[in-house]
């Protein structure tokens, strides 16, 4: 069975991306959210094997998205996409519970390699 | 990976959030103390160069990149906005829209962006003030020796990977699950700045061999080399970690619920609905004319099926005003500024929805009416407090849906038109009685919207409404649309266009006329009344009905078209009403409601302009629309 992904970002461009590279890698994409609050919100619903979550979202941020769901599912597999520069966030991102980033522009084969790590 | 597909979704989301990033900077503007707008300015242009980075426009990521910056010490630093801010922030803005457009035809190199990233540059630097001195690296002494198994690791990330202590971090928590982490050289905080370089070190209390350590810590990512000391053991690392997961062959589909879909390919559906349509109608009066049941049911369920089909579609092509309306805000701004007024706008009815082929023409005529009440409808800050106004005038674009249409209005509290002097112009151009002593609302319009009407001296001393006006109406009423206007000297003035919610395919009343017949869109008919029971009375010269104590003038069809004979005894009056207006239309007969394909027409030389276009009827002969706006 592929593992099922929940996709958060607030560009549609972006989650599109994300989940067009999953997608052919074979995962199943099995749901997006647009902000913070969705992505608990959906997490709790779909109980997803792996959360893509971008950094900076309107509404709740993605890393205080990653709290929330890391309380509610310690093995929550949660991976930042971040953009350069953005290092004491993926920071704060890991110590909140992120399992691993990956920095935009996102090459596939990089995306790839980090869900492994994760999933692992 | 091949990007070209994902151009015009950049290009789609890009403009959006740019278009955001024009009302956040406005509302900054105007509370310049309150820096509540920086953090979605700051959100709009980081995502932008996200997207613009990876599709690989460099200008765009690099413009993006030095706005967010800006964006990002005014955000820490909560400062209020100064005007050179602001003007740097829109230039910046502008910038941006501009590369994205030229990105994505592929002509990024004929951007000059030097100007504007220096500029975003210096700003940024006498934001930053001086220099903090930057914090000392750690000097490489070696931890003292935990007690236990402790063990040096050391590790060196690749040079080329990505945001070092974000990895560096990850690495470290791969180690805490064997054991106890301590001493990490450089301290943690190091990691959160960009000056590390991606060598680390600690000491882990551990039991697990060394092979074991090194497998955790190389499983963070991007990890060169590690070594781990084992009473001096240093282990060197082995061959580069192999390339990513191979990708599966078949592509699950996305469970997302929603698709863009290119309007062209609407149109295309449209038409297409539109042929159907009238087939539709051909196979009601055939089945009529066979009265046999069974094509009867067939004739039936088509109808209903195809009248779905065109509802879905219709509801497809339904877009909320405010992707045309989005730009104004802006607009209005830099105009004001250019002519030193002040003006607040305001913008309601946002999400009312049109068809996006209306939407799509209305940019034009609502621009010129906008120019205008900034131009000449708004009185210079002086001039209004001479007035007893506030200085600061107000300009508001609202939409309001109204049974079958949506009224859109421009008005602002300005000056007002000075009829007087459009009167005496009209008088000498012949385009009223000379002797007519006022102009109404409606004489007004009518004047002004004349494209021969000579605005130049009206654009100096009176109010210049007449710039634009003619190219709006025109527009409008293409559209099956009507134009009103209300003026006040001194109080202001609101134009207010009504506009059918979609064009292709509208109901109709089928009217008949000597042996033609003719379509009158549902969209302005109030109701139908007898003609010959009504008593008919003079109002202004006019033949009118009296209804309900409001006086309707009436349009004797036959007689305006020219139909030789005799009209009936008793016929029909069609009450259509646009806004305030009100006007009866006396028909021959009527033959009917359908659903009518509306086809675009341009009418020979001399026609009279009461026809809006033509549609093919289900017997396959043509009928003319009547324009509604052109008959009342």
């Amino acid at each position: 069975m592929s593992h099922t992904v929940l996709v958060c970002d607030d560009a549609i461009f972006m989650r599109t991306m994300i989940s067009d590279i999953l997608a052919q890698a074979g995962f199943e994409i099995v749901g997006e959210a647009e902000t913070g609050s969705q992505a608990v919100e959906k997490y709790r619903q779909l109980k997803p094997d792996l959360v893509t979550m971008d950094i900076v979202m309107p509404d709740m941020g993605g890393i205080d998205a990653v709290r929330e769901i890391v309380k509610q599912d310690p093995d929550a597999k949660i991976l930042m996409c971040s953009a350069m520069g953005q290092q004491a966030l993926v920071v704060e991102a890991i110590q909140a519970g992120a399992k691993d980033f990956v920095v935009k522009p996102f090459q596939p084969s990089r995306v790839l390699e980090a869900v492994q790590r994760v999933l692992g | 990976m091949d990007l070209s597909q994902y151009a015009e979704l950049f290009l789609a989301e890009s403009r959006e959030h740019l278009s955001a990033c024009n009302q956040l900077l406005l509302d900054w503007e105007r509370t310049p103390a309150n820096p509540a707008p920086v953090a979605g300015l700051f959100r709009a242009v980081h995502t932008v160069k996200g997207m613009a980075a990876t599709m690989g426009y460099g200008r765009v990521t690099d413009i993006a990149h030095r706005t967010e910056n800006l964006l990002d010490l005014l955000r820490r630093g909560s400062r209020p906005a100064t005007d050179e801010l602001l003007q740097l922030l829109f230039r910046a803005r502008d910038a941006l829209e501009h590369a994205v457009e030229l990105s994505v035809v592929g002509r990024e190199d004929e951007l000059d962006v030097a100007e504007v990233v220096a500029d975003l540059e210096s700003a940024a630097a006498l934001l930053a003030g001086p220099e903090r001195p930057a914090p000392a690296p750690t000097a490489a002494v070696e931890p003292p020796a935990a007690p236990g198994r402790s063990r040096l690791v050391q590790v060196t990330l690749r040079a080329e990977a990505p945001l070092k202590g974000g990895r560096a971090l990850l690495a470290l928590k791969r180690a805490q699950a064997l054991g106890a982490v301590q001493g990490v050289t450089p301290p943690q905080a190091a990691f959160e700045s960009d000056d590390f370089d991606g060598g680390f070190s600690f000491r882990l209390d551990s039991s697990a061999a060394a092979a074991e350590i090194e497998r955790a810590v190389r499983g963070a990512g991007d990890v060169e080399h590690v070594s781990v000391g084992a009473g001096g053991d240093e282990r060197r690392a082995a061959a580069p970690r192999g390339a990513g997961a191979a990708a599966a062959a078949e592509a699950i589909p996305e469970k997302s619920r929603h698709i863009r879909v290119d309007l062209r390919r609407l149109d295309e559906l449209m038409d297409l609905i539109g042929e159907l349509v009238t087939v539709r109608g051909r196979l009601n009066e055939l089945a009529a004319a066979r009265r046999d049941p069974a094509v009867d049911d067939v004739a039936i369920q088509i109808s209903r099926l195809s009248a779905d089909l065109q509802a879905g579609i219709i509801q497809a092509r339904m877009t909320p005003v405010w992707q045309v309306f989005d730009r104004f805000p802006r607009l209005v701004r830099d105009l004001a500024r250019e002519l030193d007024k002040q003006v607040a706008f305001r913008v309601e009815g946002k999400e009312i929805e049109l068809d996006r082929a209306i939407l799509d023409e209305l940019g034009d005529p609502l621009l010129h009416l906008l120019r205008n009440a900034v131009d000449h409808g708004i009185e210079t800050p002086a001039e209004r407090r001479r007035r007893g106004k506030p200085p600061e005038g107000e300009i508001v674009l609202a939409a309001v849906r109204e049974r079958a249409s949506v009224a859109i209005s421009v008005s602002d509290d300005g000056r007002g038109i000075d009829r007087a002097r459009i009167l005496e112009r009209a008088r000498r151009e012949g385009l009223v009685d000379a002797h007519a002593e006022a102009l109404s609302d409606d004489q007004l319009l009518r004047v002004l919207a004349r494209p021969g009407f000579s605005t130049a001296e009206a654009v100096t001393s009176v109010s210049g409404r007449g710039v634009g006006i003619d190219v709006a109406v025109t527009r409008i009423r293409a559209l099956g649309g009507s134009i009103d206007i209300r003026t006040e000297a001194g109080k202001g003035t609101s134009f207010v266009l009504r506009l059918p919610v979609t064009l292709a395919i509208v109901r109709a009343l089928i009217a008949g006329v000597g042996r033609e017949r003719y379509a009158l869109p549902l969209t302005y008919v109030a109701e139908t009344v007898e003609f010959g029971v009504q008593p008919t009375t003079i109002v202004e010269g006019r033949e009118a009905i009296v209804l309900r104590n409001r006086v309707v003038p009436l349009v004797h069809l036959r007689r305006m078209l020219g139909v030789s004979g005799d009209a009936p005894a008793r016929c029909p009056i069609i009450v259509l009403e646009m806004g305030e207006r009100t006007s009866g239309i006396v028909v021959d007969g009527m033959l009917g409601q359908q659903e009518i394909v509306v086809k675009g027409f341009d009418p020979p030389q001399g026609t009279l302009p009461v026809f809006s276009g033509a549609t093919i009827m289900g017997d396959g002969n043509p009928a003319l629309i009547l324009d509604a706006g052109g008959l009342v």
